[in-house]
């Protein structure tokens, strides 16, 4: 009888888990409820509450700014709900304001569309509470599995395309984080990922912090969340390749 | 030539304290915030010993006015000593933090640990918010352990305000820390085999992670808890029939996590690889203040569940685990066994769900002024929150984390180990630096 190592056994009785996406929309199951950002189910000036609900200012009578928003779920009692596209990234960070609050058309074009090669990711922490980055680290497991889809993570910023950061840039990191975007040769892109590292998210103001990562180190791409979910990063660093694909039913 | 490991001490002034977590908690803060501050003194005498040795943790010239080094050794110089920075961004560690590495040939000496690269100044800035404003920024300061760090500030203004809460709320901040305590556990465990090149068997626990991530996402509506005790927070999913499938989901996750736990156990190179490794002694966890499995690998019987119980873990049953080693297998095997308990947990608590009660803060004018204390055992250990509300509004917060706690003992335990250890050493003790720096 051949002898099956256990672990293998594990393996093959699990099935395959990995995620269909970017070929097919993210599953519910795949996005949290607080996944996907906050859409007013009505006219947006007719929600008179709820810009006094949201405790970080993403929402005003014209707009909702979903790089402010930290997914907190006041404004669902105040005629929102969380239908956003899970592709919600931007390469600018202005649109990430929604106007209406509704999305726009999105760019999917970024730096490294011309490399036709696998690309290498390297995660930098810059203050953030971690739970960004270990939605980074996600992508390697089993169900997001990005080494599918050209995606490797490297433990050297000499060897990487991609520069992710994730937290609310210090001062103590200010530095650091500029080093390390300049050891990248390149081309080069860096995706700010969560509410912290596009505006400080909810600790925006506090004393000893640069407000946003994009006023230390050029950025290439936005990812709005707090955290945003795997896919939604996964779909980030696709976008900054060039390899973005709106799946059926998506924005 | 003489041999630096004579120089590397331990500095031994008064007796060995007594276990840190038999003082009180106000102790504790007291304590640490004078510590944290750079104080010599002791502003509230604690009813042990152990405040001299607390001092001795916070040795060493930090390398800019707002760092902190937070080990206890002495530093060693001598010819071939030879200190290397690791950090303050480095992938092994993917957090904003550095170590000092002090080496002599393939020996590490000492390590000092920096800690403040990413301090955001939280608990200072929530003075004059809203309790549940506070908490938003709270459950932020360190992700993986939200359901922990927000139960024992909501604990705290409690407290203050002598205002007792639900059953209902209460099962509900239990149950949500006990899903993040096995997901911290299974995350601390599959980072260690990672790091100890333990490659079989890792996919399946990454993947047994992600699958208690989603199962927090479905039920609290965030993958971190976020909100989830908050009024007004995501939409959660605890009915009657929530509950049912929530049970039969626990059960299977538990089923895959006793698979997958035999399956590392079979791998001798995993096992041989962290024996010994990291290893700290009894003495060292109590002297030195070490709270949860850290402490408890060394065979110290103690957790706040049931030291210091509240609803429910007053009414469940919750077998303690305790291991002898002190090592990095010490401390994995503490984890195992309490994502067992933590199953065992849940499954009383579905059993017996409370029928009622609503999850309301008080109204600010509702809110009497008072001070409070909290303490929460998180998933790496006892976490004290010291809070005081006037005018409905929160005044001053402060904590002592479990990471603050377990610094010092892994600077020891690294003591003449090799740097090729250093990973799976770290990953073992489930500090975050995030917890530190806030
Ligand atoms: S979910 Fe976002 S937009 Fe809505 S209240 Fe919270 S932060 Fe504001
Ligand atoms: S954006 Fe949110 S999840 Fe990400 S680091 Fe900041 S607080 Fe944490």
């Amino acid at each position: 009888m051949i002898h099956v190592p256990s672990w293998l056994q594990l393996a093959w009785e699990r099935g395959i888990l990995t995620t269909k996406y970017p070929f097919e929309p993210a599953r519910p199951e795949e996005v949290s409820p607080a996944g996907v950002g906050p859409v007013p189910t009505s006219p947006l000036d007719q929600l008179t509450d709820a810009p006094a609900r949201c405790p970080t200012g993403a929402i005003t009578l014209d707009a909702v700014d979903q790089g402010k928003c930290v997914r907190c779920a006041r404004c669902l009692g105040a005629g929102f709900a969380f239908t956003g596209p899970v592709e919600s990234s931007e390469a600018r960070r202005g649109d990430l304001v929604w106007a209406g609050g509704r999305p726009g058309a999105q760019t999917n074009d970024g730096p490294l569309a011309d490399l036709g090669r696998s690309i290498h990711v390297y995660l930098v922490d810059v203050g953030s509470c971690m739970a960004c980055n270990l939605e980074v680290l996600a992508l390697s497991n089993p169900y997001y599995d990005s080494q599918r889809l050209g995606i490797f993570f490297t433990n050297s910023p000499r060897h990487a395309d991609v520069l992710v950061v994730v937290g609310v840039p210090t001062e103590e990191m200010v530095e650091p984080v500029r080093r390390a975007y300049e050891a990248l040769p390149a081309p080069k892109a860096v995706i700010a990922v969560g509410a912290c590292a596009i505006g400080g998210g909810v600790f925006a103001g506090n004393p000893g912090l640069k407000g946003a990562l994009e006023q230390v180190i050029p950025v290439d791409r936005f990812v709005p969340g707090c955290p945003p979910p795997p896919v939604a990063i996964l779909h980030a660093i696709l976008a900054t390749m060039g390899r973005s694909r709106t799946p059926p039913g998506g924005r | 030539m003489m041999d630096p490991s004579v120089k590397t001490r331990i500095p031994s002034d008064g007796e060995p304290s007594r276990i840190l977590a038999y003082w009180s908690p106000d102790d504790v803060v007291a304590v640490w915030n004078n510590l944290a501050k750079g104080g010599t003194e002791i502003e509230r005498a604690p009813q042990s010993p152990g405040a001299a040795h607390l001092r001795a943790a916070w040795l060493g010239p930090p390398s800019a006015p707002r760092l902190r080094r937070v080990a206890p050794l002495e530093q060693v110089d001598g010819y071939g000593v030879f200190t290397f920075p690791y950090g303050p961004i480095s992938m092994g560690v993917p957090e904003a933090g550095r170590f000092d590495v002090r080496t002599y040939g393939e020996r590490v000496l000492d390590i000092s640990p920096e800690v403040g690269f990413k301090a955001r100044r939280i608990l200072s800035s929530v003075a004059g918010l809203t309790i549940e404003d506070a908490a938003l920024r709270i459950e932020r300061l360190a992700g993986p352990f939200s359901a922990a760090h927000v139960s024992a500030f909501l604990a705290a203004t409690e407290s203050a305000a002598g205002r007792g809460i639900s059953a209902r709320e209460a099962w509900i901040r239990a149950l949500a820390q006990e899903l993040q305590r096995i997901y911290n556990h299974i995350h601390v465990v599959a980072r260690v085999a990672e790091a100890a090149s333990q490659n079989v068997g890792l996919a399946q626990a990454h993947a047994l992670a992600e699958d208690v991530l989603r199962l927090m996402g479905s039920t609290f509506g965030h993958r971190w808890l976020f909100g989830a005790f908050l009024p007004g927070g995501p939409p959660t999913r605890l009915g009657p029939d929530d509950r049912v499938a929530l049970a039969g989901t626990l059960g299977r996750l538990s089923k895959e996590f006793e698979r997958l736990w035999s399956t590392f156990q079979t791998s001798r190179t995993f096992l041989d690889r962290i024996q010994t490794t990291c290893g700290v002694s009894r003495e060292e966890t109590l002297r030195w203040g070490a709270v949860g499995p850290t402490l408890r690998a060394t065979g110290v019987a103690w957790d706040d569940r049931l030291r210091s119980p509240v609803p429910p873990y007053t009414d469940l049953f919750l077998p303690l685990a305790t291991e002898s080693s002190g090592d990095a297998l010490g401390r994995v095997l503490v984890r195992v066994l309490e994502v067992r308990s933590s199953f065992l947990l849940l499954e009383q608590m579905l059993e017996r769900w409370p029928a009622s009660g609503s999850t309301q803060l008080p109204a600010s004018e509702a809110i009497a002024p008072g001070r409070g204390v909290a303490r929460v055992e998180s998933p790496s250990g006892d976490l004290v929150y010291d809070v005081s509300v006037h005018d409905g509004r929160v005044g001053r917060v402060s904590a002592r984390t479990a990471s603050d706690a377990n610094w010092p003992l892994f600077a020891l335990g690294m003591r003449d180990a090799v740097f090729t250890d250093f990973h799976f050493a770290w990953e073992s003790f489930g500090i975050l630096f995030a917890e530190t720096d806030r």
